[in-house]
């Protein structure tokens, strides 16, 4: 049997055609995938890919780009371990192995209307940006739309063009803080000093009516999720996006649950209230 | 009155005629003392009293190693048609095909694994009726006892009744019958378990004895062997490693058996760890056998075949929590 074009089982080749530094440790890559019969490759904002670097292994990577992109996709990626090293010393145009998407997204076509809140914790700016130029191709269908975004410090500040791009815009709010700095405030792009709770407090923005969407280290949900609910925002409302050890992407491995949800298949985005009563899931 | 009496003086016979449908495997005991699932013949005799065996018959589906892919520059990430050569698998008691059922529904269900799919099509399944001992606690898991299973096989003071359940069962039965006897057929027999009917009412409850001090018990006995769930006829978790090969350039992709009770399963890069405390990965190893997850959840996934209590080197036994149960309705 030779490659098997099910998508889910084996990999198929992608070239890299763009990589990017965006920090010190983060890259953004654009892939595209060879198979010319594929008429695109779709996903929706929060899905996730199982990216393979040959020899190295397989990794679980959230889309970071605008959906319906035809043949290209973009990922943004950490350095922090075995498969990850080996895809650093990748250059275009060297290929990888993609398999997928998996996972459910958010669920933003039942947003129309409402004003949305998006929080991104360090790499959890990944899915959240693909969600934000989701929202954005669509801007007239919803209400106000506000971005926070937290970084480390002001060097580990991912898309700082983009950034203050979006800064510029006048159909959305964009607040960026760094927990603490050292260093100049980075170029044209207006920063505040503090935690992203910090952030939530301290600025102006609709509760009522309002969807949020919040990925970033566990850490940040523990202090971000009942602020929100504080502010009004029912738990229902809510949405994150989880990150467990996920081997296979298609709830077989069985390493990722939550309570009795796979974090793969029936996530990895999840509203709070569904998450409230399971211990550990946060 | 039909031919389906299969008397023991006709068990080598019996054998014989198998063996031209495949490779006969089947319980033995092994020279160090095991029960285990190996081939048959050359001094391998096939048990047909037997207790359980160590490693259940999982192996032979999801073996502890497996290639599910092959990289070559020229070639990428492929797939290989696994040769898998016909086996015949005879002697598997109710709770063992029980165990294959499920992983049947796992492998086999939305999404079908074709590795697996490929290894259970060339496997027929010969079941054998057997006694409860002192770890068992199948019950009315077992009442269907005939699982899916192709031939089963009923001990009954003549021989065994044989029964076949699928046109491989029935084509087999057909070459046997100038060997067999004429015989009853036998009634189907219920086998009640009073701990049985307890982990199916705590499925259908999503009950989790969150507030149970066992789980302190057993969290600071354990020693995360893992023993537990390698035994177990369903516990299939698996990691997926890729190794290079010595050329520098070709690869193969691995599936192995993995261990919820082990430190690194909810060990995300980074190091953090969704399941630090041995509290955690129990209930974790709780939550998967007897309420199920995913398309699993309300699935009991324990046959009760008593591997794990059997096994556990410091006596854990989680049927204590249903025990508990039961204990505090009964005043
Ligand atoms: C839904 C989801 C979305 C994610 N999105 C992103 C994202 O957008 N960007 C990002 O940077 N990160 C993302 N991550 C995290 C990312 O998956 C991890 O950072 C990545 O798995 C790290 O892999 P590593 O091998 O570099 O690190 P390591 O710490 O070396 O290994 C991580 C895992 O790989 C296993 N492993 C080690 N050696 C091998 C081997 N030889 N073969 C196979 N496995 C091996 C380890 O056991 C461990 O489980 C996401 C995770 C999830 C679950
Ligand atoms: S949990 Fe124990 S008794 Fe139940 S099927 Fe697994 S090994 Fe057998
Ligand atoms: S067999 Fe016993 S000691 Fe070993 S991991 Fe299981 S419960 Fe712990």
């Amino acid at each position: 049997m030779r490659n098997s074009r099910d998508m889910t089982i084996v990999p198929l080749p992608a070239t890299i055609i763009g990589r990017k530094a965006l920090s010190a440790d983060t890259t953004l890559y654009r892939l595209a995938l060879e198979s010319s019969e594929e008429d695109g490759f779709d996903f929706n904002p929060g899905q996730f890919v199982q990216l393979s670097v040959p020899s190295g292994g397989e990794v679980p990577i959230s889309l970071a780009g605008p959906p319906r992109h035809q043949n290209s996709f973009e990922l943004c990626i950490r350095r922090v371990g075995h498969v990850t090293d080996m895809l650093y010393q990748l250059l275009p145009p060297n290929r990888v192995g993609i398999r997928g998407p998996f996972g459910n997204g958010f669920p933003f076509s039942e947003w129309a209307g409402r004003n949305i809140l998006l929080i991104a914790g360090g790499l959890g700016i990944a899915p959240l940006r693909s969600l934000l130029y989701a929202l954005l191709m669509q801007r007239g269908e919803f209400g106000e739309i506000t971005f926070m975004y937290g970084a480390r410090e002001p060097s580990a500040i991912l898309f700082k063009e983009e950034l203050a791009e979006l800064s510029g815009r006048k159909d959305m709010h964009l607040f960026v803080t760094v927990d603490f700095t050292k260093e100049e405030s980075p170029g044209g792009l207006t920063c505040n000093t503090g935690l992203l709770p910090t952030l939530l407090r301290g600025v102006n923005f609709s509760t009522t009516d309002t969807v949020a969407a919040v990925c970033g280290p566990p850490a940040l949900y523990k202090c971000l999720l009942e602020e929100l609910q504080d502010l009004g925002i029912p738990a229902a409302h809510i949405y994150l996006s989880l990150e467990r050890r996920m081997k296979c992407g298609v709830g077989l491995c069985c390493h990722c649950a939550v309570g009795d949800l796979f974090c793969c298949s029936d996530g990895p985005v999840f509203r709070y209230s569904q998450l409230k009563g399971i211990s550990g899931a946060i | 009155m039909a031919r389906n009496l299969l008397k023991r003086d006709s068990i080598s016979f019996f054998l014989e005629i198998l063996a031209t449908f495949g490779k006969l495997h089947g319980p033995i005991l092994t020279d160090d003392g095991v029960l285990a699932f190996r081939p048959l013949g050359s001094g391998n005799d096939l048990l047909l009293e037997y207790s359980r065996t160590l490693v259940p018959p999982k192996k032979y589906l999801l073996p502890p190693r497996d290639a599910v892919l092959f990289f070559a520059p020229d070639e990428w990430y492929h797939q290989l048609a696994a040769a898998v050569p016909e086996t015949i698998l005879v002697g598997l008691h109710p709770c063992d095909l029980q165990g294959i059922a499920y992983l049947d529904k796992v492998f086999l269900g939305d999404r079908i694994d074709p590795l697996y799919r490929a290894r259970r099509t060339a496997l027929t399944l010969i079941g054998l009726s057997c006694e409860p001992d002192e770890n068992c606690f199948c019950g009315d898991l077992s009442a269907t006892e005939t699982h899916g299973c192709d031939l089963f096989m009923h001990q009954s003071p003549g021989g065994f009744n044989l029964k076949d359940n699928t046109p491989k069962g029935t084509a087999i039965l057909d070459r046997l019958t100038p060997i067999l006897a004429e015989g009853k057929s036998l009634p189907a027999v219920s086998r009640t378990c009073d701990m049985a009917a307890a982990i199916q009412l705590a499925s259908v409850r999503s009950e989790t004895h969150g507030e149970s001090a066992l789980w302190d018990e057993f969290a600071e006995r354990c020693l995360s062997c893992g023993a537990c769930s390698l035994c177990c006829p369903t516990c299939y978790c698996f990691d997926i490693r890729e190794y290079g090969a010595l050329d520098g350039e070709s690869t193969v992709r691995l599936r192995e058996w993995d261990n919820c009770l082990f430190k690194d399963h909810g060990e995300v890069a980074g190091g953090f760890n969704f399941r630090k405390s041995r509290q955690e990965r129990f209930q974790y190893r709780y939550r998967h056998k007897y309420l199920g997850f995913g398309p699993t959840r309300g699935i009991a996934s324990c046959v009760g075949c008593g591997r794990c209590r059997a096994v556990c080197p410091v006596g854990i036994d989680l049927l204590e929590l249903f025990k508990e149960r039961q204990d505090e309705k009964q005043p």
